[in-house]
């Protein structure tokens, strides 16, 4: 009977240690790959995720309290991710979680979004199926997602009148889902483009040999596809040997025309190459944007600065804006507020449906060329692709 | 009856059951969700141990069966609708002959070439559900398991939890301690000479792998419940060898050290992620430890620090 007792108390103080916490802030959980191979996407997002914060804070915080943030590492893993979005809620006691990259990490979270009761704005993760079959009342998109992306591919192939296409993506969730949209973005704008081939690679492939010699071989005129980071660079290194840029154009996905890419790739970067991304330093379409980019560019020490801070930034600015709203940061009334939402961001106006939770996050298409005293290649021109599907 | 529990033993299960069964009280949702992950990782690693421990044999594959029992649980209650019932004791079922089949095969072999093929196929078990996307979602993980009703809150699916992980180790503690488990023992020991006194050790090896994949599919499964959602890094080597290490820090010659190792690891790696992101560098310490320090572990620590201190008295 001692023992239960002392095990009582003992537990009993481990709960009121841990249950001790004073709501005098507004707590923010923030979930990014910040250590590991994911840190390199996962470190610029919170460059922007603080910098929205010191933002809100400087401007009187939400609803008059300081905003505070909790982040964890996501370790681009799920169940880790959704491991530690729980800790965050029953632990930290945030009252709002945003964040995560991967399609599978994004959907890990908003299952405990929707478990806890607790809203989350997912500021990267592209699957569809977030906001269609997963969709739920406390989810909330503010990037693009693969069906935007396909319909954009889909109106360049018209523009450019390409006939035959090969397309290549990655074996996982984001390229299947890309493939799925690029289809339906051809049989909408260039129903007479026909699929020669289709070709999967492996997620962290190194070797594109076998499948450049098959698309070399297919005579499609145009290669659409969203192999990303790494898997492009290693793409475009294996196939310019081939000529395989001489001879197609290549209109990708997966954000290879962000700085991150060209300006890592460097005079390596391929010619014909058209492809997309959230945001870039050196174009400043939209009011707002130079500010943004002059104070990344102080905070993160580079003047040519990452497109993945934009995101975490947006994240945030939809945080602030849904609490004044909802003059709460209750759940219920943060959805309600979310939902229909529009914001003025660097990087244009975003408003989220409030059938589906998306953000219209339009994307910069265009170009990859070289530039005068450049030594990696621009998008130019550059053109917004508004989010719209109707 | 050999695998009668001794006295303070058992009395040390009850104070530490009826001490979880408190926690909820507690009205603290972080102790009862980290308590729940505990149990399930406790369950995981003791059923480990039967391979490791009690056969002599180390399995590189043991999420395997985690993770089947995990997504047929979830693809069950959930696409099929099944009720719990019927759900979780056939998710047992399938994670049992798995191991069964995978075990006909692994136990031609002994050392590291039977570790090796463990390793095999339960990567080949991650590549089913990885490439298998209708039916397991692939990389997407199977995300919005239905949980049945009676279950879905924290603390009635801590209660569950707790009283399907009693429930297991008890009867993993009367496996591990009866005439078969005291065989095993003997085939850990001397190979051939158990053997040479009649003992089928091929089947006996079977029959631990069966046993320890079964009781990995109940963590699985309850798990994927305690998740709403199952994903495929479940069945990844680096699974495998959490739990290896979980049961190797707490010391695999002792019933108990596994779970002490896997609460342990589990608590280590929790709050290491809340104050620094070089878990993996810690979890590498904490091998490098084990591996030069304490090679019985935890238990076994704490059994040379009592010999020390009688020895001084």
């Amino acid at each position: 009977m001692g023992s239960i007792l002392r095990t009582t108390v003992v537990a009993a103080a481990l709960v009121a240690a841990g249950a001790s916490v004073v709501q005098a802030e507004i707590r923010i959980g923030v979930l990014y790959p910040i250590a590991g191979t994911g840190a390199v996407y996962g470190t610029p997002a919170m460059h922007g995720h603080n910098m929205g914060v010191d933002e809100v804070n400087a401007a009187g915080g939400i609803l008059g309290q300081k905003v505070v943030t909790f982040a964890r590492d996501t370790k681009l893993k799920p169940a880790a991710a959704a491991a530690a979005a729980k800790e965050l809620i029953t632990k930290e006691d945030v009252q709002i979680l945003i964040g995560g990259l991967s399609s599978a990490v994004g959907l890990a979270i908003s299952e405990v979004a929707r478990q806890e009761g607790i809203v989350y704005i997912a500021t990267i993760p592209k699957t569809i199926q977030m906001t269609t079959k997963k969709l739920h009342k406390y989810v909330f998109r503010t990037a693009s997602h693969t069906d935007f992306e396909g319909d954009a591919i889909g109106q360049l192939v018209k523009k450019l009148g390409k006939k035959s296409v090969c397309d290549i993506q990655l074996d996982y969730a984001y390229g299947h889902d890309l493939a799925a949209g690029i289809e339906k973005g051809l049989a909408k704008h260039a129903p007479d483009a026909k699929k020669v081939i289709d070709l999967r690679s492996k997620l962290g492939a190194t070797d594109y040999n076998a499948q450049i010699t098959q698309i070399l071989g297919s005579g499609c005129d145009v290669v659409t596809s969203g192999l990303w980071g790494s898997h492009f660079v290693n793409f475009a290194q294996q196939a310019g040997p081939f000529g395989l840029f001489d001879k197609v154009t290549y209109i990708s996905g997966g954000e290879i025309a962000s700085h991150e890419i060209a300006g890592k790739m460097g005079k390596d970067y391929p010619k014909n190459v058209i492809s997309n991304t959230y945001e870039l330093w050196y174009d400043h379409s939209f009011p707002g944007h130079k500010k943004f980019q002059a104070d990344l560019a102080k905070r993160s020490g580079k003047k040519e600065t990452a497109m993945w801070p934009v995101l975490a930034y947006i994240g945030v600015k939809f945080v602030a804006a849904a609490a004044e709203k909802a003059g709460s940061m209750d759940a219920d009334k943060l959805s309600a507020a979310l939902e229909g939402m529009s914001i003025d961001t660097p990087v244009g106006k975003r408003t989220i449906d409030p059938k589906t939770h998306q953000a219209d996050a339009g994307q910069f298409w265009g170009p990859m060329v070289k530039k005068d005293g450049v030594d990696y290649r621009v998008m130019s021109p550059v053109t917004f692709f508004p989010a719209k599907l109707d | 009856m050999g695998w009668n529990m001794p006295r303070g033993v058992l009395i040390s299960c009850i104070v530490v059951v009826t001490a979880l069964a408190l926690v909820p009280l507690a009205d603290s949702r972080y102790l009862i969700d980290i308590s729940t992950e505990i149990l399930v990782y406790v369950l995981f690693a003791l059923s480990l141990n039967v391979i490791i421990g009690y056969s002599g044999n180390v399995s590189f594959g043991h999420a395997a069966y985690f993770a089947i029992g995990g997504y047929a649980n979830a693809i069950l209650l959930t696409t099929y609708e099944w009720p719990l019932i019927l759900s979780f004791p056939t998710a047992v079922v399938l994670s049992g002959l798995a191991a069964a089949f995978v075990a006909y095969f692994c136990t031609r072999l002994t050392d590291i070439y039977f570790a090796m093929l463990t390793l095999a196929f339960a990567m080949l078990v991650w590549a089913i559900a990885f490439k298998w996307r209708s039916v397991t979602g692939g990389d997407d993980g199977f995300v919005g398991v239905n949980v049945p009703e009676f279950i879905d809150g924290r603390a009635p699916f801590f209660y569950f939890t707790l009283v399907i992980v009693t429930i297991s180790s008890a009867v993993l503690w009367m496996i591990c301690h009866s005439a078969f488990g005291q065989t095993l023992v003997a085939v850990r020991e001397n190979i051939t000479r158990a053997g040479f006194i009649g003992v089928n050790t091929r089947l006996m090896r079977i029959g631990a792998f069966v046993v320890a994949g079964s009781f990995a599919g109940i963590a699985g499964a309850i798990f994927a419940m305690y998740n709403r959602g199952v994903y495929t890094e479940s069945a990844f080597w680096t699974e495998s060898a959490q739990v290896l290490i979980m049961t190797l820090l707490g010391g695999m010659y002792s019933f108990f050290g596994p779970a002490i190792g896997a609460a342990t690891l589990y608590l280590l790696e929790r709050f290491a992620n809340e104050y620094t992101q070089y878990w993996p560098t810690v979890l590498g310490v904490i091998l490098l430890v084990i591996v030069l320090v304490l090679p019985e572990g935890l238990v076994g620590l704490a059994k040379r620090v009592r010999e020390r201190l009688a020895g001084g008295n």
